[in-house]
């Protein structure tokens, strides 16, 4: 009856979208402060040297593959993307509050550039974004 | 970093300046103040003439004091002073000196009257000034701010002073007038500037903060990371489980959807998907193609066997499947049934669980997120999907294990719900012969409870039944019809009527199966003509049979007291073993098969009662070389359109094909009714003859 337990089910769905056929990168904020929760395929302040020379504990990697393909492609920085992505969600709020009234807010955004697809799930406590390639169209 | 850095250089140097301007204005004033108490220290903050006079006294030292002042202060302009920003301050700070050499090379003013000198005065010297000795001043440093200092104190008596002077008419040496009139501009000039000097300031700040806000943002990121106690602490709660959970699925889903809404068709034709003609033999109509599969996961465990399958009939997009326990991994919860979606790929929409082997599924018709599921155990669970913490898969009601009249002790094969939307309730039946009828909102008891006794034990030797499958018309919530594990299906009924006792009806039998009956399903009829009547059923002697069920009133038969044995109007012979059985629910001449061989067949019997008209086999089949557990053990059609069907067996596998227009969908004409009217006809007379 022993089941996988709550973190590891966890650890295998960011898994199961990271190694998706198509997928950059995953990223997980916190919704309040925009501070990194979990990253995959994204370059992270460990990995990098950090210009002011004192490393970060942050954005660990979704465990399994995800490290071949993040070294691979992750060329972006997680908190440059983050910072970024938050700045866009939080604007997107803003429209909608203005638009539909504070009551509302943003459920999903899809964002098609012609490059790749950002996807974000806006929840009360997290965001989860999703990076990846456009199919060929 | 270097700009910001210089900025705070900028506001420190001009704090410090500030500080060195009241310095300095302290400094002066307790000079003044001094030199001023030991003439008249009284008179202070009383301009009066008197006070002038003593001022006039006075005049050559404040003379002094005020000329070494002024020289000081330009004198003392440190090199090094920060320079103020902009060249406007400069220009104002010039201005003040500007009244000095505008007074010492111009002519006296025209004396004025005491009211309007003090305004009068300021106004002219000022606008001239600031305009004429624009430029060339423009070089001149701040410095001059300091002297001005020196003079706001005093500034409150000036203004009079200097009226009741020139009131008076008495002459002054010109500095002394320069001073004076100075005097005044500068208090005036030097609140003008002090003002100035703060906005300037407080504006520099602020456009330090703004540019300080967005590199803060970026340098904040850092400083807002979480520290790793803190991450692990987000990272277990159940909070991120449940966003992760549902995030992904939402993501996926958006992966996951075929259609590019971006699509351009004039950009570039695409390929024509001419392939599914080559590969479905026979008419376009009649094609069966497979849209989606969905295999367990290894974390669900591997080696299940899948018992039973059923569409939402609410959400046509998804599909309840039901598996036996894991061959592989014995941690793993025996029973499990798993909500796919077929626009999510990969992953079950819900993962439910329950304490022994699910044998049976079954959406609830009524309640769309209710979805009830029978074990081998005899327990009858329900899982209600708005469930807070559906992540442990719990269901939410469990009948009791206890036996006796309180519920099943034996394997449930076969789940029914009947009823209206606001009466509906749950008919099960486990293999030792016990119904039992549940109300959705109580699974502790069962409404009721009927023991099923085979009409003439000699034939068995025993009176026991074992249904394996039951059937309800569409018509009639109190009788159904219940396939055994004898090859016999008899009419049940739940409660007693006139001339019959509930329970197995003994004045009629359905007699044809040799071996256990697998399945067996009333028509669905919900057309013109009323089908009702027809049923379906397969065993495992190899055959498909489709029975025309008796009236449950019939009474023609009972005087005799024979037993009315009822025999198929159509016998199918297959070559495997036949498992399942179901009619379209929306074409009246269509029904689907599936096979101990792993194939579906689906039969037209208004085309032919012998041959089916598709046929089709889960893709994965194809790759597997060894040709093991192709065995297919349910089938569930799509309960709205009627387009998709979904089969799974002992792989685990469930497949969901689409079939072709002549096949499924929603059947518009009535001949096909018709049609099937006339085939029944046609076979029960072959019957009779």
């Amino acid at each position: 009856m022993q089941q996988p337990s709550p973190s590891e089910e966890t650890q295998n769905l960011l898994a199961r979208l990271s190694q998706r056929p198509g997928v950059q990168s995953t990223l997980i904020l916190s919704r309040d402060s925009g501070a990194i929760v979990k990253s995959s395929g994204l370059v992270t302040p460990e990995e990098t040297v950090a210009e002011n020379g004192e490393p970060i504990a942050n954005g660990e990697h979704v465990s399994g593959g995800a490290e071949g393909q993040g070294s691979r492609k992750g060329t972006r920085n997680a908190e440059e993307v983050a910072r970024l992505v938050f700045g866009f969600v939080k604007s997107a709020g803003e429209m909608i509050g203005e638009l539909n009234g504070v009551q509302d807010e943003a459920k999903l955004l899809r964002l098609r550039t012609k490059r790749n697809e950002i996807v974000v799930v806006p929840d009360a406590k997290f965001l989860l974004v999703v990076i990846h390639d456009t199919p060929p169209a | 970093m270097s700009s910001r850095q210089s900025r705070q250089d900028e506001i420190l140097a001009k704090r410090a300046k500030l500080a060195e301007l009241k310095r300095q204005r302290e400094i002066r004033q307790k000079e003044f103040t001094t030199s001023r108490q030991s003439l008249d220290p009284g008179e202070l903050n009383q301009p009066s003439p008197l006070r002038n006079r003593s001022v006039n006294r006075d005049g050559e030292d404040l003379d002094a004091l005020v000329s070494s002042l002024v020289d000081r202060s330009s004198s003392t302009a440190p090199p090094g002073t920060p320079g103020t920003p902009s060249g406007g301050k400069s220009r104002r700070v010039s201005g003040i000196n500007q009244p000095l050499q505008d007074e010492g090379a111009s002519t006296p003013r025209p004396v004025r009257s005491y009211q309007d000198a003090s305004t009068d005065t300021q106004t002219l010297s000022f606008a001239q000034s600031q305009t004429v000795y624009e430029i060339p001043v423009e070089t001149k440093q701040e410095v001059i701010t300091y002297s001005k200092g020196v003079q706001t104190n005093e500034g409150w008596s000036s203004p009079r002073d200097l009226s009741e002077e020139e009131a008076d008419g008495v002459t002054r040496s010109r500095s002394r007038r320069r001073r004076k009139l100075s005097a005044r501009a500068r208090e005036l000039e030097e609140d003008q500037i002090r003002q100035r000097l703060r906005q300037e300031i407080e504006d520099e700040l602020k456009s330090l903060q703004l540019q300080d806000t967005v590199p803060t943002d970026v340098s904040r990121f850092p400083a807002r990371t979480l520290a790793p106690e803190e991450l692990n602490a987000v990272t277990s709660s159940s909070d991120f489980f449940d966003f992760v959970e549902r995030s992904s699925k939402v993501i996926e889903r958006a992966l996951d959807e075929d259609y590019d809404v971006l699509a351009d068709y004039a950009l570039q034709s695409r390929a024509v998907d001419g392939e599914d003609d080559d590969e479905y033999v026979g008419r376009k109509g009649r094609r069966i193609k497979e849209v989606a599969q969905f295999e367990l996961s290894e974390p669900m465990g591997g080696r299940r066997m899948l018992s039973d399958v059923d569409f939402s009939p609410k959400f046509p997009e998804l599909l309840a499947a039901t598996y036996t326990k894991s061959a592989q991994s014995p941690h793993t919860p025996p029973g499990l049934l798993n909500v796919w979606n077929l626009h999510l790929k990969g992953r079950p929409e819900y993962s439910l669980h329950a304490t022994s082997d699910l044998l049976s599924c079954l959406f609830h018709p009524h309640h769309p997120s209710l979805i009830l599921g029978g074990t081998y155990s005899g327990q009858l669970c329900l899982w209600d999907t708005r469930a807070r913490h559906q992540r442990t898969g719990e269901p939410v009601q469990k009948t009791p294990l206890t036996g006796g009249r309180t519920g099943h002790a034996h394997p449930i094969y076969s789940l029914a719900v009947v009823g209206t939307q606001n009466a509906s309730s749950i008919i099960s039946v486990s293999t030792d012969g016990i119904v039992c009828a549940w109300s959705t909102d109580m699974l502790t008891q069962p409404q009721e409870y009927l023991e099923l006794h085979s009409p003439n034990p000699s034939a068995y030797k025993t009176d026991d039944v074992a249904p394996t499958c039951i059937s309800f018309p569409a018509s009639d919530p109190t009788y159904f019809l219940a396939g055994t594990e004898q090859g016999t299906i008899h009419p049940v009924h739940r409660y007693d009527r006139a001339g019959a006792k509930a329970g197995i009806d003994a004045r009629c039998i359905y007699r044809g199966h040799e071996a256990p009956v697998t399945s067996i399903h009333f028509h669905p009829s919900r057309g013109k003509i009323d089908l009702g009547d027809l049923v379906l059923s397969t065993g495992m002697d190899w055959s498909v049979k489709v029975w025309r069920a008796r009236p449950p009133s019939a009474t023609s038969s009972t005087i005799s007291g024979q037993t009315d044995v009822v025999k198929p109007i159509l016998d199918i012979s297959h070559d495997d073993l036949v498992y399942d059985a179901k009619w379209s629910p929306t074409r009246p001449s269509i029904f689907g098969m599936v096979d101990g061989g792993g194939n579906l067949e689906v039969f037209d019997v208004n085309a032919s009662s012998e041959v089916a008209v598709g046929r089709a086999r889960p893709s994965h089949h194809e790759r597997d070389v060894y040709a093991r557990n192709l065995s297919l053990n349910k089938l569930a059609w799509e309960k709205g359109q009627g387009k998709h069907v979904a089969v799974g067996g002992l792989d685990g596998v469930a497949t969901v094909f689409e079939v072709g227009t002549e096949l499924g969908g929603v059947e518009s004409k009535g001949d096909a009714w018709v049609g099937v009217k006339k085939w029944v006809g046609r076979q029960s007379r072959g019957i009779m003859d």
